[in-house]
This record gives structure tokens, C-alpha cells and sequence, in this order.
């Protein structure tokens, strides 16, 4: 059996400028980190049962992998010829759809596993290249490149996505003390609204002509950001991440809707230094980088929302950064 | 005599002015990784770079939680290779000096695990027949070395070169020492937050 990992990601600024109609005329750039928050894929070989069972939310089993409802594990295993005779099971810390990356970071951990059950060990960039190729060119998904490589990197890191398809990936140095402080700035929560990443983007594709110079900015405002996470100003990045939430408002008109900017506003009012939506918007997760003398209010300030508009599924997220990205936890030696 | 200490004093100081820290930067994001997913810190040198990597596991498996030793169920699992001077002689005697490192180090390696190589010359064979193994598995490779950097500097995912004339073992060996006690010191301090941010 083999059991892989690749964690979920925040992305704080340059959404957006990862999809291929921005980064082939201007270098795209995001900055992210990992959070202790995984998905979870094992595999198993099933040498007497010549099926291919997989198990994620439902359980599918089949004769052949194009019988498959899921899409990701169905265009996997045909692209690397796998036929039968294994089980592939999901697991999470959190549900699908919350803006954290997940898709992604499953199709990381997916091809570091099908991989590793071929008998290939493949790095991290190799993983990360793997899963776009996945979900972009194989599934034709009209997503950017930004979570594959957050899951299989880890850590903080500003990722440049180049016109010629390369993506550089820049570590942000950070020691304990400030990485240990933002996690205390910072809140999550799930908002309980959950959508589908491409039903927005698919609109700010479209729109992405009108947009560029927004998206120039934001992939241009990545440094800046980088600078004040690396001097510890947590206001700063904040209002920071307050500006880029109202352009990326601007981007698709679906981007936030009345019960996200109710929310959002809750928290800004009550205090928090800046916030956005995480994911490509329309629900997901909501964050707030906020004082810590007013994290309690903020807190209650988005409660009362919550109440108003009975979010049954609505959680605070508590969170740390990690370092670890894709990994192999069991049996990547001696499978094939 | 003041004299010579003097140049001494001054080579060395003038390597610690010029630590590379964005690699020490990177070397200890890679520790952390590890640690984050339970696994293994291989360690190994030749002569006096194996008695440093022997210091540095004493210091990781247990300086790092001296103040709270109650407190961390997870600590770091540091192995010196070979970890048995039976293996040493074994490899050593019986097949051949190049594979004292990498033959413990096949034994052991696993995907979640990291591996520290230190060599002044940054060419050693059996160090590098290692290093090349672990790259070879996709494990990330920590290299400390010396003089130009050798082969050893191209090869490591974070390159701890310490720049001096072929031949200085003293001061690279010197400054190695200093830099990994810089990384005990970094995850003392690191595990006694934790342990005091928690009471």
C-alpha cells in the first residue's frame, strides 16, 4: 500500500495572474504558504481483483478506467496506462470546495502515489508539473498553475508562472517567531457557501482583456507583499490584502455576492486590518488578518452574520503554516 | 605567536561574516519539513566532519528538549551513518571505503526522510556515492562543505559553502560546527516557545 499527502494552501495576493491568458504576456506571480490542513490519497494493488475501485465521497467500482465518474483519477490512470487491479482512496481534513486548494492538492498527492505505484519516485516540481498537466491540458479544467505547486512545495513561497510555461518557485525565508505570529493574526473561517472554482473563473477568463492591467498590478504588488511578511508588518499586509480583495471584486461579477460582502464587512468593521475571500470567490473560506486585542470581536462580528443568515456549515478554521509539501508517508520503496 | 593568532582569528572571522544564510535559511525550512511528516535526519562526513555530525545528533535528539524534555512527544530522530562501527569495518573491509556511507544509508532511506552530508572538499567518494543515492530517491540533501564547494555544492538542495583555500580544514571545520550548532540553537528556541506559549 502506498499513502501519499499534499497540503492545502492560503494564498494571500496575485490570484489570477496564474492563468495562461495573463502569464503569457506577463510573468504571473502569487504568494502562498501551506497549512497543516492535508489531503490524503491511498493506493493499493488488488493482484485478484481485476477492477478499479475508488473510494472518495461515493465508491465507485468498475472494469476499466474509462468507466469512472471521477474525473481526475479517471483521465490519471488512462494517461499513464494503468488498467486494473488497484483501490484509490481519499481522504481530508476539510470538505471539497472550501477555496483552500484541495482539487489540486489531491491531484498532487494522486500522481506522487500512481507514480510511486509504477515504480517512479518524483519530486516535487515533477509532481507539481504532473498535476497541472493533469487538470489543465488532460481534464481542460480553466484553472492557473498557483495550487499545484503551493501543494507540492510547501512552506511560504512566491511562485513566478513565466509566458514560456516554466514556474519559478522562490522560498520566503521566514524563522518561528514570524511565522508563529501570523498564525496568531490571522483568522479563517469556513463560510459554509461552497462553489465550484471554475464556474468563476471561466467568467474571469473571459473578462481577462479588460482586466489585464489589474492583474499587472496584483502580480506586480507580490513583492511588496513579500516584504512586509518578511519585516512582520501584519497591518500592512492586511490593507494589502484589502486592496487586492476589491480588484479581484472587480474581476467577475461573481466573485463575492451579498452574504460574502456582509461577512466581510462584519469583520472589517469590527476591526480586522484587511481580509479576502479565498479560492476564486463566490464563497470558500474567508480570511482576516487582524489585532489581536480585537480578535474576539471580530470573532463575534461575523457570528452575528452567520446567525442572520443561518450558515448551518459556517466553522472558524483554527491554523499553522507547514513546511512539508507533496509527500509519500508509506511504502514508496519496494512497490513496483 | 599573537601574530599567527591574530590571522587566525581573522580567517575565521571573515567566513562567519560570510555565511551563506539564505542556504542555512533553507537547510532549516528542510528540518522543519521533516520533522512536520516524522522523518529521519541521516548524518555523515569523514574524520573530523563524522566526529561533527556524532556532536550535532546528540545535540538534535535531545540539547534541542533539554528545557522541556516532558513536553514534546514528537522530537527529531537524528541518525549518525554508519550508526555501529561493525557496520564501518564491515562495508569498509569487505567491499569497499566508497560505500560505508551509502550502504547503511540504502538500509534505512525512506521518501519522508533528509539527509546532511558534510565534507570539506565537497568531494569525497563515499560521501557523494550517498548523496547521489538520496538524489536519486527525490530526499532533499543538506551539503556542508569547503574550499571551492566541489561536487558536493552542485549536487545539495541547500549549499552550506564555507569559501576558503584547498586545504583550510581547520576553519571549514570550524565554521561547520558553529553553523550547525546555529540550527540546534534555531529549534531550541523554537520548541521552548512552543512548550511556554502552551503553560
Amino acid at each position: 500500500m502506498i499513502i501519499t499527502r499534499a497540503p492545502l494552501r492560503i494564498s494571500f495576493v496575485g490570484g489570477g495572474t496564474d492563468l495562461p491568458d495573463f502569464y503569457r504576456r506577463y510573468p504571473g506571480r502569487v504568494i502562498s504558504t501551506a497549512i497543516d490542513k492535508f489531503v490524503y490519497l491511498v493506493i493499493n494493488r488488488t493482484p485478484l481483483i481485476p477492477k478499479i475501485s475508488a473510494r472518495y465521497s461515493i465508491s465507485e467500482t468498475v472494469d476499466r478506467p474509462d468507466d469512472l465518474q471521477h474525473t481526475r483519477i479517471k483521465a490519471a490512470l488512462l494517461d499513464l496506462e494503468i488498467e486494473k487491479g488497484l483501490e484509490i482512496g481519499s481522504f481530508a481534513s476539510l470538505p471539497a470546495k472550501t477555496g483552500l486548494g484541495s482539487s489540486s492538492s489531491f491531484s498532487v498527492a494522486l500522481m506522487k502515489g500512481l507514480h510511486a505505484y509504477q515504480g517512479k519516485k518524483i519530486d516535487k516540481k515533477e509532481a507539481a508539473d504532473a498535476a497541472c498537466r493533469l487538470e489543465i491540458e488532460l481534464i481542460k479544467e480553466p484553472i492557473g498553475k498557483q495550487d499545484q505547486y503551493a501543494a507540492a512545495f510547501g512552506g511560504f513561497n512566491v511562485l513566478q508562472f513565466n509566458p514560456d510555461e516554466t514556474v519559478d518557485v522562490e522560498p520566503v525565508l521566514l524563522d518561528y517567531k514570524k511565522r508563529l505570529a501570523l498564525e496568531n493574526h490571522l483568522l479563517l473561517f469556513f463560510t459554509g457557501v461552497t462553489r465550484a472554482a471554475s464556474s468563476v473563473l471561466t467568467e474571469q477568463k473571459s473578462n481577462i482583456e479588460k482586466k489585464i492591467d489589474t492583474l499587472k498590478e496584483m502580480a506586480e504588488s507580490v513583492f511588496d507583499f513579500q516584504g512586509r511578511l518578511l519585516s512582520a508588518d501584519f497591518q500592512g499586509m492586511g490593507e494589502m490584502l484589502h486592496q487586492g480583495w476589491l480588484k479581484k471584486k472587480s474581476l467577475a461579477s461573481n466573485v463575492s455576492n451579498s452574504v460574502i460582502d456582509d461577512l466581510y464587512n462584519a469583520g472589517m468593521n469590527a476591526g480586522a486590518w484587511g481580509g479576502k475571500v479565498l479560492g476564486a470567490g463566490g464563497g470558500g473560506c474567508l480570511m482576516f488578518l487582524v489585532p489581536l486585542e480585537k480578535k474576539q470581536a471580530i470573532r463575534e462580528a461575523v457570528l452575528r452574520v452567520v446567525k442572520e443568515n443561518n450558515l448551518a456549515e459556517f466553522r472558524e478554521i483554527p491554523v499553522k503554516f507547514v513546511q512539508t509539501g507533496v509527500e509519500t508517508l508509506f511504502g514508496g520503496n519496494h512497490y513496483a | 605567536m599573537r601574530d599567527y593568532i591574530q590571522q587566525f582569528s581573522d580567517k575565521a572571522i571573515e567566513s562567519l561574516r560570510n555565511l551563506p544564510r539564505e542556504e542555512i535559511a533553507k537547510a532549516i525550512n528542510i528540518i522543519q519539513a521533516a520533522y512536520e511528516r516524522d522523518g529521519r535526519i541521516y548524518v555523515f562526513g569523514n574524520g573530523g566532519s563524522l566526529a561533527i555530525a556524532t556532536h550535532w545528533v546528540g545535540d538534535f535528539n535531545k540539547t534541542v528538549f533539554d528545557h522541556h524534555l516532558d513536553q514534546h512527544s514528537r522530537r527529531f530522530q537524528a541518525i549518525r551513518l554508519p550508526s555501529t562501527e561493525a557496520e564501518i569495518t564491515a562495508w569498509a573491509n569487505d567491499i569497499g571505503f566508497e560505500m560505508v556511507f551509502v550502504g547503511p544509508l540504502r538500509n534505512y532511506l525512506q521518501d519522508s526522510d533528509v539527509v546532511i552530508a558534510i565534507s570539506s572538499s565537497g568531494n569525497s567518494p563515499n560521501v557523494l556515492r550517498a548523496v547521489e543515492f538520496a538524489k536519486s530517491q527525490k530526499v532533499p540533501v543538506i551539503g556542508l562543505s569547503g574550499f571551492d564547494g566541489g561536487k558536493l555544492k552542485e549536487l545539495a538542495d541547500a549549499k552550506i559553502h564555507i569559501s576558503t583555500e584547498k586545504g583550510d580544514y581547520f576553519i571549514v571545520e570550524g565554521i561547520h560546527t558553529v553553523i550547525l550548532h546555529m540550527i540546534v540553537k534555531y529549534f531550541q528556541n523554537y520548541f521552548d516557545h512552543l512548550a511556554e506559549k502552551e503553560t
